[in-house]
């Protein structure tokens, strides 16, 4: 079994003028909590799009289990403006993956401003989600042949909304929620497509400190269950060095620090970043 | 040869400028609301079916034509503020089904006024005069139109480039609700734009209809659409680039009407192959063709999503 | 232990539902049995369910998958002349095709058939349309669409294409909705069919669509609608699964477009216009975008007020000696207008929103509970 999961090497991402995202390397092992911070506006979201194929990268490559998901230098109009570093590492064959794809691989992610099918229930929410794992084609689908397949897919959307605590609500559509159960239910909708790596971005976003310490303890609790491996986005910093085995800060898209959470805390290039507060 | 081109190229360039004031005013709307209005095309006719009935009840000449030009900005203005205000802050669906609407409604009203009998265009003096260039016979607003239009388009450029309410309405169609929060007046602004496209739609119609003298119900759709896709094809939200697109669909559009004429004196064919069916396909082909090509269109900016 | 979800919701507005269609269903055929066949009420049920169909298939499209598509008159054309081109009886084909001399085509299948002929081709032409359309922008797909339909109209208004598509001359003397009727030794009817089978047809159809709205490729349209970005990260190919909903949606509309030709019995490329899309735009908005039964009851409402019950707003109606103003021809077209853009204005869920037939059922049931 592959222990690294996740390695993004020298990711460069400039759109136009500006580079969001600038020499970023990292790596993720299997069953660790890593977590990339940084002030508003430093890149963190950018990577997480990288990594899940919304964006190509300018720059740099990423494995995923040991496999390329992306692979990209600089080309046309970008070679002359590139403003990165090293742009002949990558050179040959580029490769990019849908999102899609990379959901399929076992990669999920939640959205940092919360992206739910408004149109459905919560549990459809969670059900649309299990469709990629289909094994019946279009025609069984369609004709409601796939009676199995269809009842296997209801009953683990039943325990997946058993584990967030969001069976009572199962059939209120999905933007009628509370604004923090509209987060556990991105994650158990994300949860739904049995991945290995779970991306989360800002998921306590919104949350009183109660519902970030249930949170906390929450997302410990997927991680043993499922069996997954964590990288989040976060500003909350109780919950950031209470759950994270590692963490990463990048600021202008750059990589400043990265250690364990003690090692983090004490770094006074970050703590000069913005570390000064904590931010609530 | 150029004796047999020549009066399509002639009948191009016109009917060309009379797409173009047409479709400034679905750049225009387009650029500000990001509304397709399915209902201009149908604004052009009913300005052709005012002039008629004004004519027809005693009014002289040199006032029906302003007044209609002022009767069919009126009209654009009215529809924007009754059907298309209201949902402003609906999904962007239901605004272009308001306008299929409209449209659906003026044909219908118009229609319902006139019978269905097709309505003959007043006679302009002077315009309808028939003209003389370079071996072709033709009337004089085929020669007129180019210019007219050309003129138009500068003025309006100067007004958009050099005045404050041009700025305004630039401003607006780049950042909608940053515009309102800097206190720009969006309602004034939006009207404007309706009222300088029916306009445009108005002069449009006098000149398309002195030449194509028969208006019916039915008049606006066609025109309308070929304006549409100039416009799509010039880049949607640049003035020049309808103008250009405009021109060039009508140019073509001649010239594939004639082009079985063309290639038999040319002797390419031995007889006639029909071709002219195609002359509004091609405006569509065309559109098509740009929209996966360059969606933007000839002079159109690119944007980018924040996902 | 877990059961399915509908399971845990009463299943008697479901049970309701059915029981409120086939008694329809058998209501239908009753009527046809007693009333004259010449009665405006079969021709409002023959154009509805016509029109039901090709709406809920754009309501698939644009309601469901929110594909925002202006093409679906290409597809019924496509589907119309599809199935006449298959069904004119050899006999016939030299008067149809006279200036084609009696046409390529010669050979003739049965209905059954040439209405899975009809969905197929204009499927086909769906799925070759869809992979450079389906990638723009709705505002840019609602135009390209638009104008792939008016490019179809003029290639199958071309004379060179004749011995086909019989050029810009009708298509006619194929089997109709009359020729479903059955018939004793002596020609005389002894069942009649023309307006049920049409019913059936339009239902087998419309039961398809929900299935495959309630399955989970259904769903998955739903997320695309909803949003697209996210239904991608949930592991749902985007090009795939509109592809899907596109050719879906054209081969229903192709079948439509088929049972057109057989109500009107002459097809003419050039009665397909944009106008009869914006039509069936106008229908779904009316009954509800994302609503299978709003559509349908909307289709109905729809012919009714344009065939049948607005038809007094056209005649001249006198109260003693005086004259009603206004009423004359096509003042029932304005007045739909109106009501029309009153529906769009003021109502803009339409009639059904995106409820269905079982939840008109639902209140009445929790309260019986209770």
């Amino acid at each position: 079994m592959e222990n690294n999961i996740l390695r993004i090497e020298h990711l460069t991402m400039q759109f136009g003028g500006v580079v969001a995202v600038n020499d970023l390397s990292m790596e993720i092992n299997r069953g660790e909590i890593v977590a990339l911070i940084g002030p508003n506006g430093a890149g963190k979201t950018t990577a997480f799009n990288c990594v899940t194929g919304v964006y190509e990268p300018t720059n740099g490559q990423i494995l995923f289990c040991g496999r390329q998901i992306a692979r990209s230098s600089p080309t046309g109009k970008m070679r002359k403006m590139y403003a990165g570093n090293d742009a002949s590492a990558f050179v040959g064959d580029s490769v990019r993956l849908s999102p899609d794809h990379v959901t399929k691989l076992g990669i999920a992610r939640t959205f940092q401003n919360i992206r739910l099918f408004s149109g459905m229930t919560v549990f459809d929410n969670v059900l649309t989600a299990k469709h990629l794992r289909r094994k019946s084609n279009f025609l069984v689908s369609t004709l409601h042949l796939n009676y199995a397949e269809e009842k296997r897919m209801r009953e683990e959307t039943w325990e997946l909304l058993k584990a967030v605590h969001l069976l009572d609500v199962a059939d209120e559509m999905a933007t009628s929620l509370p604004y923090g159960k509209q987060r556990l239910l991105e994650i158990a909708r994300a949860l739904a497509t049995k991945p290995t790596l779970l991306l989360l971005d800002e998921p306590a976003a919104g949350m009183n400190p109660q519902e970030t310490e249930e949170l906390s303890a929450f997302i410990r609790q997927i991680k043993d269950e499922f069996q997954l491996s964590i990288f989040i986005i976060e500003h909350h910093m109780n919950l950031v060095m209470d759950i994270s085995d590692r963490i990463y800060v990048i600021d202008f898209g750059r990589l400043i620090a990265s250690g364990v959470p003690a090692e983090i805390q004490n770094n006074p290039a970050v703590i000069e970043a913005y570390l000064g507060g904590e931010d609530q | 040869m150029w004796s047999t081109v020549f009066p399509y190229l002639l009948s191009g360039i016109s009917v060309g400028g009379q797409y173009a004031l047409i479709a400034i005013g679905y750049t225009m709307v387009y650029g500000i609301l990001r509304l397709i209005n399915f209902a201009h095309g149908d604004v052009f006719m009913v300005s052709g079916i005012i002039m008629v009935y004004l004519c027809a009840s005693g009014i002289p000449l040199y006032i029906c034509i302003p007044l209609v030009l002022v009767l069919t900005a009126f009209i654009g203005f009215l529809i924007e503020r009754a059907a298309y205000k209201p949902l402003r802050s609906a999904p962007r669906m239901s605004v272009m089904i308001s306008a299929i609407g409209v449209s659906y409604t003026l044909q219908n009203l118009v229609l319902y006024i006139t019978g269905g009998l097709n309505q003959i265009y007043p006679t302009i003096p002077w315009i309808s005069n028939s003209v003389t260039i370079l071996g072709a016979t033709t009337k004089m607003v085929t020669v007129i139109t180019p210019f007219l239009t050309i003129f138009l388009v500068f003025v309006l450029v100067f007004l958009i480039n050099r005045t404050k309410i041009g700025m305004a309405m630039r401003a607006v169609s780049k950042d909608f609700e940053t515009s309102q929060l800097m206190g720009i007046k969006i309602n004034s602004v939006i009207s404007i734009t309706f009222v300088i496209g029916s306009f445009l739609a108005g002069v449009g119609s006098i000149l398309y209809f002195t030449n194509y003298t028969t208006v019916i119900q039915t008049s606006g759709a066609m025109p309308g659409l070929k304006a549409f896709v100039a416009a799509v094809f010039g880049g949607i939200g640049s003035i020049p680039g309808a103008v250009v697109g405009a021109f060039i669909i009508g140019i073509m559009e001649n010239i594939i009407k004639g082009l079985d004429v063309i290639l038999f004196k040319a002797g390419l064919i031995a007889k006639p192959l029909g071709l002219a069916t195609f002359s509004d396909a091609f405006t569509f082909a065309l559109l098509i063709i740009i929209l996966i090509v360059k969606p933007t269109g000839l002079f159109g900016e690119k944007t980018t999503d924040k996902v | 232990m877990k059961q399915f979800v509908s399971d845990r919701k009463s299943r008697t507005p479901a049970i309701l539902s059915f029981a409120v269609i086939a008694l329809f269903y058998v209501l239908v055929f009753i009527a046809e049995q007693h009333l004259p066949s010449t009665s405006m009420l079969f021709t409002v049920l023959k154009k509805g369910a016509t029109y039901a169909l090709v709406a809920v298939s754009m309501n698939l499209l644009n309601g469901f998958t929110g594909i925002f598509s202006l093409g679906q008159a290409g597809f019924m054309l496509i589907g119309a002349y599809t199935y006449a081109i298959f069904t004119i009886p050899l006999d016939q084909r030299a008067a149809v095709y006279q200036y084609f001399q009696g046409g390529a085509v010669q050979f003739s299948v049965p209905v059954p058939v040439a209405l899975i002929f009809a969905g197929l081709a204009a499927a086909f032409f769906a799925f070759l349309i869809g992979l450079p359309v389906l990638r723009l922008k709705s505002d840019y797909l609602a135009i390209a669409t638009l104008g792939f339909a008016e490019i179809i109209r003029a290639i199958f208004q071309w004379n060179q294409l004749g011995p086909i598509t019989n050029g810009s001359n009708m298509l006619r003397m194929f089997p109709n909705f009359n020729d479903f009727n059955i018939r004793n030794d002596a020609g005389e009817v002894t069942v009649y069919l023309s307006t049920t089978i049409p019913f059936v047809i339009s239902g087998v159809c419309i039961a398809l669509i929900v299935l495959l709205i309630h399955s989970g490729y259904g769903r998955a349209f739903k997320a695309i609608r909803d949003d697209e970005i996210a239904a991608e990260a949930m592991g749902i190919n985007l090009a795939h699964h509109k592809q899907l909903a596109f050719s879906i949606s054209s081969f229903f509309a192709g079948v439509g477009g088929a049972m057109l030709a057989m109500y009107q019995t002459t097809v003419q490329a050039k009665s397909f216009t944009s106008a009869m899309t914006y039509e069936i735009l106008l229908i779904v908005v009316i009954g509800g975008v994302g609503s299978v039964t709003g559509s349908v009851f909307s289709s109905f409402l729809f012919v009714a007020c344009s065939e049948w019950w607005l038809r007094f707003l056209d005649e001249k109606q006198m109260i003693g000696t005086f004259e009603v103003p206004l009423l004359r021809n096509g003042f029932r077209l304005v007045v739909f207008s109106v009501i029309i853009m009153i529906v769009v204005l003021f109502f803009r869920r339409g009639i059904m929103g995106t409820k269905e037939l079982p939840d008109l059922f639902r209140r009445k049931t929790k309260e019986g509970i209770k």
